[in-house]
Parts: C-alpha cells; sequence; structure tokens
C-alpha cells in the first residue's frame, strides 16, 4: 500500500480505521504528505457548505457551552501577579513536605505579566491533559516544570516545557480527589522536586 | 447575541478557546455551528444524532485547542474537519449506510428552509464547482463525504478496482480546489496577550 496515495481518502474521511491508523503515522515522517493533506482539507471542509444549512435548534449551543463551562470548573485561571497568595494558600493546605518544597521561594518579577492559564481535563484511568497558555519562553537556562501533587505526597515532576506558546502536558496516575497540579520554573533538565513556588496551580476536584 | 470577539480571526479565537475563554467558544459557534449542523445533518439524517456529533467535535475544539497549530490548517477547516470525523463514525457505527448511503449522498431539498444569505452564497459556489467534476469524480466525492462511505466499500458499491476510487477522490478534489480558487492562504495571526 502506497500511502501518499491515501492522502484524498485522509481528508474526505473514506479510511478504515487501520488505514487510517497507517496514514497517520506515516504523516509523522512526510512532510510532502502534510502539507498535501492541509490543501486538499481545505477543500473537503468546502464541501461542508455545499449542504442545505438548517438553524440548528438555540438548545445545542446552550448545552455546548454549558458543557464547555462545567468542564472548565476544574480550572483555576490565574494572574501570574496574584500567585503568590493563592499559592501559600496551596502550600498550606498540602502536605508539610510539600509545603517545605515550595516555600524555597526564589526572587519574582513584579512587572506587568501576561495572563496565565491552565486547563486540566481528566480522561480515565488517573490520565488527564493540562494545558497551558500565556507563558513566556523560559528563561536561558531555565525550563518549566508541571507537578502532580497528591494530598499528602510529596510533588511527582510530571513533565517539562518551554513555554511561549500554548503547551500540552499528558499526566498520568493523578488521583480523584484533593491532588494539587501546579507549575514552576526549574533550571533546564527539570528537578526531581520543585525548588521554586509555582507560577500556577489547580486543585482536581 | 454578544458579537464583541466579532473582529477576531477565526485562529486567534481558537487561541482563545486554548485559555478557557468561553465567549471565543460561543463566537467560533456563531460563525461554524450553522454549518456544522447541516453538515452532519446530512451524513446522519437524524437530527438529534446531528446534534451529538457537532457537541461532541466542539467541546473536542475546547478541549484541545491548545495543540491546533495555525499555520498549519485553517481554524475553519479544523472545526468541520472535527464535525465530519464525528458524524462518519457515528454513521458507521450505526452501520446505517448500509440501506440508505446512496440516498443520503443525494442533494437535499432547499425548501422551506431559512437560509443565511452568507451562506446560500458560499452553497451555490461549491455546488457550482461541483457541478463542474467529471461525474465520476463527483460521485466519489458525494458517497465519500456525505455517504460516509470508505473507499474500500465505494470500490465494492461501484464495482471499482481500489485504485480507481482512489485516483478518482484525489482528481477530484484536486479539481475542485482548482475550481473553487483557494490558494494556500497564509493565516493571519493576531497576538491577544
Amino acid at each position: 500500500m502506497d500511502l501518499h496515495e491515501l492522502t484524498a481518502a485522509y481528508a474526505l474521511d473514506a479510511l478504515d480505521a487501520d488505514e487510517a491508523d497507517a496514514y497517520q503515522e506515516h504523516l509523522g515522517q512526510c512532510e510532502e504528505c502534510r502539507e498535501e493533506l492541509a490543501e486538499l482539507s481545505d477543500t473537503a471542509a468546502s464541501l461542508a457548505f455545499a449542504t442545505v444549512a438548517p438553524v440548528p435548534p438555540a438548545r445545542l449551543r446552550a448545552a455546548i457551552l454549558d458543557r464547555a463551562v462545567a468542564e472548565r470548573s476544574n480550572v483555576v485561571p490565574l494572574r501570574r501577579r496574584r500567585w503568590v497568595t493563592r499559592g501559600f494558600a496551596v502550600a498550606t493546605a498540602a502536605a508539610a513536605a510539600v509545603a517545605v518544597a515550595l516555600a524555597l521561594t526564589v526572587g519574582r518579577s513584579n512587572h506587568q505579566q501576561p495572563v496565565v492559564s491552565m486547563g486540566f481535563t481528566r480522561g480515565a484511568n488517573g490520565n488527564a491533559t493540562l494545558m497551558v497558555s500565556g507563558l513566556d519562553t523560559a528563561p536561558k537556562g531555565k525550563t518549566y516544570e508541571a507537578w502532580v501533587i497528591p494530598k499528602g505526597k510529596a510533588p511527582r515532576p510530571a513533565g517539562l516545557f518551554e513555554g511561549g506558546k500554548p503547551t500540552t502536558i499528558h499526566l498520568h496516575g493523578v488521583p480523584q480527589k484533593d491532588a494539587v497540579v501546579a507549575v514552576t520554573v526549574e533550571p533546564a533538565g527539570g528537578s526531581p522536586a520543585p525548588t521554586t513556588t509555582p507560577i500556577a496551580s489547580s486543585a482536581t476536584r | 447575541m454578544n458579537r464583541q470577539l466579532a473582529h477576531l480571526s477565526d485562529e486567534a479565537l481558537v487561541l482563545l478557546a486554548a485559555r478557557s475563554e468561553e465567549s471565543a467558544l460561543a463566537e467560533l459557534y456563531d460563525r461554524y455551528g450553522r454549518a456544522a449542523y447541516g453538515l452532519a445533518l446530512r451524513v446522519l439524517r437524524d437530527p438529534e444524532l446531528a446534534e451529538d456529533a457537532v457537541q461532541e467535535a466542539f467541546l473536542t475544539l475546547w478541549r484541545t485547542a491548545a495543540r491546533f497549530v495555525p499555520e498549519r490548517s485553517k481554524a475553519s477547516t479544523w472545526i468541520l474537519t472535527l464535525v465530519h470525523r464525528r458524524a462518519v463514525d457515528a454513521v458507521r457505527r450505526e452501520q446505517r449506510r448500509r440501506t440508505d448511503s446512496l440516498e443520503r449522498a443525494a442533494e437535499p431539498s432547499v425548501e422551506g428552509v431559512d437560509e443565511d444569505a452568507w451562506l446560500r452564497l458560499q452553497r451555490e459556489r461549491v455546488q457550482e464547482a461541483l457541478r463542474k467534476l467529471p461525474d465520476a469524480q463527483r460521485e466519489a466525492l458525494e458517497l465519500a463525504y456525505y455517504g460516509g462511505l470508505s473507499q474500500s466499500e465505494l470500490a465494492e458499491r461501484l464495482g471499482q478496482p481500489l485504485g480507481t476510487i482512489k485516483s478518482r477522490m484525489f482528481g477530484g478534489l484536486s479539481r475542485l480546489r482548482e475550481l473553487l480558487g483557494e490558494p494556500r492562504t497564509e493565516v493571519s495571526w493576531t497576538s491577544t496577550s
């Protein structure tokens, strides 16, 4: 099977599941196919407009927005400047060991920062997705590090990222309740335990 | 309806949605919800299933907006692709295609639909381009896109070798692209921070 030939069918969602999987894997290695797919997908999407579109029921809009807001309730969007107070509140709520770790505060800049937001979506089996946006690129020699902090336990490293663009981090083993997901600035390469105060955090519930 | 974000590009709205701005999601729905519902309804032929497909697609957008790469695709393409995939998955799950996919691929009547002027222009433009395609190519595109048939099912249904179906789909989409006169558009990118 020549995978290049499947671009049009993929753009039309006309592949069987196993063919689509194989093609997706191929896409990761083939820039030519990615470019062709982008073009053919635009054209395929234009077919959506060739059909008569009745007005959808108003309840559809309401249902989408209600569910979106409900999912966001896991999220605590923060201004970085406001973090300090919230940060200590979270730290005190966690176990003593955690509080000690988090209290190793380094100096922080006080100038106006953009809004930092963290989106937290829980999947099955303790898997979750953390989406972070609004963070500037980490300073030279530094990295952002995400943490999962189960109640009464030490923070577990959950991934490094550079910032500067919206980032998605996949988390594993996130407790259902009373855990904290946090992001700190760490030396390049990351740390086994947080060495700075979180710049953002979110309680899971 | 609050349209305070009406001046933003689709791509800027996705960026805002990635920051959990629900007003950005609402604006994207106001721009594409109707086209999305029309598409889902055509594929699924069932208002309830169509609503489910549109809802799931917009919630997928909401959950994964941070992964959207504006340099790589238009936001409208992404949204309609999400809707189409949901609808096709549902139609295959229901296995309705075995009974009525040909009917589904047929163009529905416009009678009794209060059509938005912009949507009507778009529809006429794409329909006109579709009419200019060779019959075999148009048939392959319509059965695949609106009928939800896979390429293997198409080959079987039309009694043609798979290779023929592939080249009809590729040729049809490429020709349609030329007819619609869509150069690869540079997406404008608005920083919101």
